[in-house]
């Protein structure tokens, strides 16, 4: 067996691989390695723990075993391990939303737009309570139709969350019955990240696209440097770059949203290679939140004697303002403790253009362009690193080949992240990027237009708005949503819900559903039948050329 | 002769080497997410059953399978001393499913042949012992018809004590 592949595409966070290896210090592939050949059932979906009379397995080559003790077959089994994994993705963008409301609530930032803030706020009471947001109102009228004839459209956290939560205890739903809670689930995600985006607007104002670089070299080394880590409240983070202000230190950010206007947080990585800014010796502060946050950061920064603030703890005391002070205090402080410590940082760099929205898009435009066939299609790009596959090659080979054949990209979150750092996200590379079509596209639709279009992090929810701003219903449209490296529960929540507004989606790495064949084949063809795109589990080894021809082939169904 | 052996303290009963052995050695596929459609179903060589034990073939020195067989399939690689089924004369009369002390000798209506472990015996190394999670499974050459090396690992007649 032969395990071992390419760690990464990414020269700056390659020239580090050496070096750890000769301090010895373990990193995320090393974890990997150590832990291969994975579990099977649970690879598979044939496991649960979701008792105390397990854990239980459906053993696939054994005439015992194949059902779990209270009576879980491999197909149910299969289908609670995709119900697990997006309902814990679709209560992260809960968290976001609440933190973030929470803030405002409490007067802890004057919103720019009080009346807007006031308005988004009631909604999300409203989507907490019984689901009836009115941004319900502003998705297409047959879709939301088609939820509600369905039941799956949200309808409070307490169906939408806590009894879908249930639905893994126990009960006698059967596979289809399941799937369709767990896109319930999915899609009140899906309508919680809208708000946090609206929230977010109302609360810091629009703006342009920014320009700003991204990858290591933004880091500085002679400067105190506090890096925010993962996502947490968007005001402490504001709090943070407010105080910092004039003081001559760094900023940068890792896992989260760069820009809460009018800040920018250079993002240093992405995903895959979160420990790596560590090794530079230029983080002299972290402030991490939990999710999206690899919890060997703590070894790591304690290793290099960098400080490390929670921001998720039990007594959170004082004000979000108070708490960015101190940090900002402590980085000043840490800074002149490791003044010892090499900088080794290195000059690898590339600049992006990021955040745009529908709104500053003419939609019109691109509408044209798919219906005179100028362009093959849109393809949607998401998801983040996930180390079972060389960093971001997944995602970049995939990104340039539809590029090349016309397709117009959109992309958000980590994977803006990973196309930033090879010039994807750089007008200048707009040329030598794309097809044709796409190019002349893209310069009609404005003169810096990068070859791929972020539509911002994933504490927003711009590429549903982007959606909701095509004018048609998503399955009319040749259009198509690719996780070529997902690894988190939010990813999975996000393409449930993709699949459940009609984007045929495409997730890579094999879902753990994969033992059950009923779940499997419900996901292409039931999804098919019922929100009329399918969730594309493959098993099969492709290269990005493959995967390409076959996105092609979907944006050609019509 | 090189045999598998097991540490029964550090077995977990998790089933991966029963489910690799089905993958690797069972499988027309070789790949686990087909493997585990295959139809017939793939028959691991290696069993779990209880008392942290994954029961693999003795490869017995007097092998009463070998003498029980009525023409010649049940075979011994004169190189290895590894006993192995030649498949494509096997009748499945399950005489050495009869006679097999330890009922490692697995009898495959679906195959239609009597199905063992014959030790990976043209691989590399066996791919059970690759795949514990907890090196529970180890490969070690034999002296005189029992293990050599750690006396906690489980020697062929003491491991067979609790059945």
């Amino acid at each position: 067996m032969e395990f071992v592949h390419k760690k990464t595409a990414d020269s700056a966070v390659e020239s580090f691989l050496p070096k750890a290896a000769e301090q010895g210090v373990a990193l995320v592939w090393d974890r990997y390695e150590g832990s291969l050949p994975q579990c099977g059932f649970c690879e598979t979906g044939l496991n649960c723990r979701d008792c105390l009379q397990g854990p239980c397995i459906s053993h696939p080559f054994r005439d015992q075993n194949k059902v779990g003790v209270c009576g879980k077959d491999k197909d149910i089994l299969g289908v609670h391990s995709f119900l697990r994994l997006v309902l814990h993705g679709a209560m992260a963008y809960f968290d976001q939303l609440a933190d973030f409301a929470e803030g405002v609530m409490s007067g802890e930032i004057s919103p720019k737009d009080k009346g807007g803030s006031d308005k988004v706020l009631k909604d999300i009471q409203a989507l907490l309570s019984n689901g009836t947001a009115a941004v319900m109102k502003e998705f297409p009228k047959g879709l939301v139709d088609g939820w509600r004839a369905k039941g799956v459209s949200p309808e409070g956290i307490a169906r939408d969350l806590f009894k879908v939560s249930q639905k893994l205890d126990g009960g006698t739903s059967g596979v289809e019955d399941t799937l369709l809670w767990a896109f319930k689930a999915a899609l009140s995600g899906c309508v919680a990240q809208v708000l946090q985006g609206r929230l977010k607007l109302a609360v810091f104002g629009d703006g342009p696209p920014k320009a700003l670089e991204v990858n290591l070299g933004v880091l500085q080394g002679g400067v105190p440097t506090i890096l925010l880590c993962g996502h947490f409240s968007p005001i402490l983070k504001q709090g943070i770059a407010e105080a910092a202000k004039g003081k001559n230190m760094g900023v940068m950010g890792l896992c989260t949203d760069p820009l809460v206007p009018p800040h920018i947080f250079p993002p240093v990585t992405n995903y895959g290679s979160q420990e790596i800014p560590i090794m530079t010796g230029a983080v002299d502060l972290i402030v991490a939140g939990d999710q999206c946050v690899n919890p060997s950061l703590a070894g790591l920064a304690k290793q290099w004697n960098v400080g490390l603030v929670q921001t998720e703890v039990l007594n959170r005391g004082g004000d979000l303002k108070g708490s960015a002070r101190k940090i900002v205090a402590q980085v000043q402080k840490a800074f002149d403790g490791r003044r010892k410590v090499t900088r080794d940082i290195p000059a690898i760099k590339e600049s992006a253009l990021m955040g745009f929205s529908a709104k500053g898009l003419d939609m019109k435009k691109i509408a044209q362009a798919v219906k005179g066939k100028k362009i093959k299609g849109l393809a949607l790009l998401a998801g983040c690193n996930n180390v079972k596959f060389t960093q971001d090659l997944e995602i970049v080979s995939l990104a340039r080949e539809l590029l090349k054949r016309d397709v117009f990209c959109v992309s958000e979150g980590c994977a803006s992240i990973s196309l930033a750092k090879y010039g994807l996200l750089n007008p200048q590379n707009r040329e030598s990027s794309c097809g044709k079509g796409l190019s002349d596209l893209l310069s009609s639709l404005g003169k810096d237009l990068p070859p791929v279009v972020d539509l911002g992090s994933c504490e927003n929810g711009a590429v549903t708005e982007f959606l909701l701003a095509m004018g048609k219903l998503p399955q009319e449209l040749p259009l198509v949503a690719c996780f070529p490296e997902a690894n988190r529960t939010k990813a999975v929540a996000r393409a449930a819900w993709t699949v459940a507004m009609g984007v045929p989606t495409y997730f890579w790495p094999f879902l753990p559903v994969t033992g059950s064949p009923k779940t499997t084949e419900a996901l292409g063809d039931f999804c098919q039948k019922t929100f009329g795109a399918k969730f594309n589990v493959i098993t099969e080894k492709m290269e990005p050329a493959e995967k390409a021809d076959l996105i092609l082939k979907n944006l050609g169904r019509g | 002769m090189e045999v598998i052996v097991v540490d029964r303290e550090k077995c977990t009963q998790c089933h991966t080497c029963v489910l690799w052995c089905g993958i690797e050695i069972g499988s027309l596929a070789k790949e686990l997410n087909q493997a585990i459609h295959e139809e017939p179903q793939p028959v691991p060589r290696v069993h779990v059953e209880g008392n942290n034990f994954p029961l693999h073939c003795r490869h017995c020195e007097v092998a009463p399978c070998i003498d029980a067989c009525p023409n010649g399939s049940m075979r011994r690689d004169p190189k290895t001393g590894l006993v192995y089924v030649h498949e494509p004369t096997c009748i499945a009369c399950w005489m050495c499913v009869m006679v097999c002390p330890f009922g490692i000798v697995a009898p495959s209506s679906s195959h239609h042949v009597a199905i063992k472990c014959d030790r990976c015996r043209n691989m590399e190394y066996p791919i059970c012992v690759e795949v514990c999670p907890t090196n529970a499974l180890k490969l070690q050459v034999t002296r005189k018809g029992l293990p050599e090396g750690e006396s906690h690992y489980v020697q062929y007649s003491k491991g067979l004590e609790g059945f």
